[in-house]
């Protein structure tokens, strides 16, 4: 099987997925994320590709079912809570167990290995994160290279190494804000423009290594939904309050000197986010530099842009 | 007997008493609930609590013509134009104090649901930090959940919102109450249903419609709503048949409350309208023994709740409710969850790309093109 996965909601612990990184296809939808629909396209034309999973969890992944339920691959999507309460944390051990069953009814599988995947994907976080802790050291471009090929690698094939390549010298310290980077020039041109990316909030980064280890005892879909809701969160699980207390803290303890945020065109979550992220940096005398980027395949480097931040700051 | 226009104007008048006041430094008597348009009202009236609708605001903003200056003073304060335009207009009314009929009285709530989108609720947590007021959103899965799993998340939810209500307004829930106001809400959408009916057998112009279903969202639980809608029956049955000879085409998405005719008469010489998809949103099922379950059923299963497959349904029978011939679907740059069902239907479409509130966003020409080869088929075809 080989179904494609879109955001980090969609638990690792069930079964491998190839997480969406970058395609260049041809759906092309007016006012909508061209991210998501880069997604569509890899489902509709990628032969590799059998299946697809996605979240409910913003407008865009809301209404994907609608463009690819007659494509006759297998289609499943999660409905991710917008709260992190009991409740919801018990819906969502419901819609896990319903994606298991769905994938084993789909593809004829039983999928009998969860609690040890939830142990691999504990390790693997752990690695990751410690490699975080070290991100002032490191080349940000190979951190966010590294970080996209263990997500389209099967598990138990995943290795973090212990060091990645250091940085030439110091830069300037910077937060980069935003959902999956599609790639990692943007992360060069920051390096290149003097720029050290010293902390984050992408979704392949620190809302992946974030997520709270999944126990070894008890209820397996309760203990993956709680690890789910527990992890930093993203915009659309509505509390841009801790989003905004958490990122403070750390842009804080990390004497970071400009917030970099990157969103993509029509992704109203980060829209909402940026408008009030950016009236607390204000609060706070910390500027901030917006980058837009237009679909998955945006090369775009905002070598200028970059550079005039970099000079701001 | 008392016309339509007459119960409008009371229902108008009710629904804005605080927001005048407030404008002359009244503070209103309830305590208030900012709301989005499928959030369960029948709650807060039962605990008197007022609630005002910000998506209704900003379309009646729209209509005032004063749209342009609110979208680019939210701009300014670094909103992005491509975000719903409701939230855009709102928050530039906001941003400078004024609007139409006052400003809304301030929120000591602001509740928030995802039946109908997922950015309400986001647009809901920028007016939290602007207000610093609690922060409510109301998690509903939709069609394509398990209906026990569905039903008992759903219903804890309302049952915590019900205690979050009664603390706010020191009120305690009357069940008899709340049940009654729910027959009212039944009631209303019964009566409306009824009008939406008449739609494509008499001589109605859209812009009754469009502009009578606002009731069904701002007082859909008051008893006179279902007053009102079966006096605009009784007067909508009188009017001349529909005129056979025009071709009949479908209005495939919102008004343009921008226009003083909320859709393009000018474009559309030579036919009628018979039919819209927007005018049935709000025709909710209060199916269910229990206040609890009937509440659980009209507000999970909301039109842009359910699956593909049974919204691509619904919208062909509202479609061959209407014998349209054609459609009009447009393609709102503020929803993505609204034209997808435009997708699979099989009658001639003109596809539009509009905003409901931002008029200069109608490439007026372009438009006319379209229609008009849409029109062009219809009559070759």
């Amino acid at each position: 099987m080989a179904i494609l996965s879109f955001s980090g909601f969609i638990p690792e612990q069930i079964c491998d997925t190839v997480r969406f990184i970058r395609y260049s296809g041809k759906q092309k939808i007016s006012h909508y994320c061209g991210y998501a629909a880069d997604f569509i396209a890899q489902v509709l034309e990628d032969p590799e590709i059998d299946g697809a999973v996605f979240p409910r969890s913003c407008d865009s992944s809301r209404v994907m079912t609608s463009y690819l339920d007659d494509c006759g691959k297998f289609v499943h999507q999660l409905h991710i809570p917008a709260r992190q309460d009991a409740p919801a944390v018990r819906y969502l051990a419901a819609e896990i167990r319903r994606y298991k069953q769905a994938v084993e009814a789909h593809y004829g599988a039983t999928l009998s290995d969860i609690p040890e995947r939830a142990a691999l994907v504990n390790e693997r976080n752990r690695a990751v994160a410690r490699l975080y802790e070290n991100l002032s050291e490191v080349l940000f471009s190979a951190y966010l290279d590294m970080l996209h090929c263990l997500l389209q690698t099967p598990l138990r094939e995943q290795a973090v190494p212990d060091n990645l390549p250091g940085k030439p010298g110091n830069g300037k310290r910077v937060y980069l804000v935003g959902s999956l980077l599609p790639g990692s020039t943007a992360g060069s041109a920051m390096e290149r423009a003097g720029l050290a990316v010293v902390g984050d909030r992408l979704t392949e980064s620190k809302r992946l290594f974030s997520a709270p280890p999944v126990p070894a005892s008890g209820d397996v879909y309760e203990n993956i939904a709680k690890s789910v809701l527990g992890n930093k969160l993203s915009p659309t699980q509505n509390n841009f309050g801790a989003i905004l207390r958490e990122d403070l803290e750390e842009i804080r303890a990390k004497q970071v000197r400009g917030v970099i945020f990157v969103t993509q065109k029509f992704c109203e979550p980060y829209d909402y986010l940026f408008t009030a992220y950016q009236r607390m940096l204000e609060e706070q005398s910390i500027p901030a530099l917006r980058l837009v980027l237009s679909d998955s395949m945006d090369e775009r480097t905002y070598e200028a842009a970059l550079e005039a931040f970099a000079d701001m700051i | 007997m008392v016309s339509s226009t007459q119960l409008q104007a009371k229902l108008m008048r009710e629904y804005y008493q605080d927001f005048s006041k407030y404008a002359k430094g009244k503070p209103p008597v309830h305590k208030t609930a900012w709301v989005t348009a499928f959030t369960p009202v029948e709650i807060l009236e039962a605990l008197d609590i007022g609630y005002v609708y910000p998506e209704s605001y900003a379309a009646v903003i729209a209509a005032s013509g004063k749209e342009q200056a609110m979208l680019e003073e939210s701009e300014r304060q670094s909103l992005c134009r491509d975000c719903c335009s409701y939230s855009c207009c709102f928050e530039g009314s906001l941003i400078l104090g004024s609007g139409p009929r006052g400003l809304p009285p301030k929120p000591d709530v602001l509740i928030a649901t995802n039946n109908q989108c997922n950015t309400l609720p986001g647009w809901w947590n920028m007016l939290a930090r602007r207000y610093n007021v609690p922060l409510i959103v109301l998690d509903y899965p939709g069609e394509a959940a398990e209906r026990q799993d569905a039903l008992a998340y759903v219903t804890v939810q309302h049952q915590e919102l019900i205690a979050q209500m009664e603390a706010l307004s020191g009120n305690r829930l009357d069940m008899d109450r709340l049940a009654r106001l729910l027959k009212n809400s039944a009631s209303s959408v019964a009566a409306w249903r009824r009008v939406v009916e008449l739609f494509s057998k008499r001589d109605i112009s859209p812009t009754l419609l469009f502009d009578g279903i606002s009731h069904l969202i701002t007082s859909r639980c008051k008893p006179e709503t279902a007053e009102l809608y079966a006096v605009m029956e009784a007067e909508l049955s009188e009017l001349p048949e529909a005129d056979g000879a025009k071709p009949a085409l479908f209005w495939l998405g919102y008004p343009l409350w921008y226009h003083a005719k909320r859709y393009l008469p000018e474009l559309l010489e030579g036919c009628r309208i018979s039919g819209s998809n927007y005018v049935t949103w709000w025709s909710l099922d209060y199916i269910g023994d229990t206040p609890l379950e009937q509440l659980f059923h009209a507000y999970n299963y909301t039109f842009l709740n359910l699956k593909p497959e049974t919204k691509r349904a619904r919208l062909a029978a509202c479609i061959e409710q209407s014998e349209a011939v054609g459609a009009v679907s447009l393609h709102n740059k503020s929803c993505k969850c609204d034209f997808v069902s435009a997708r699979h239907i099989d009658i001639p479409q003109a596809e539009l790309e509009i905003d409901m509130i931002d008029r200069n966003f109608l490439n007026m020409e372009r438009a006319k093109r379209q229609i008009d080869v849409l029109l062009e088929s219809i009559c070759t075809g």
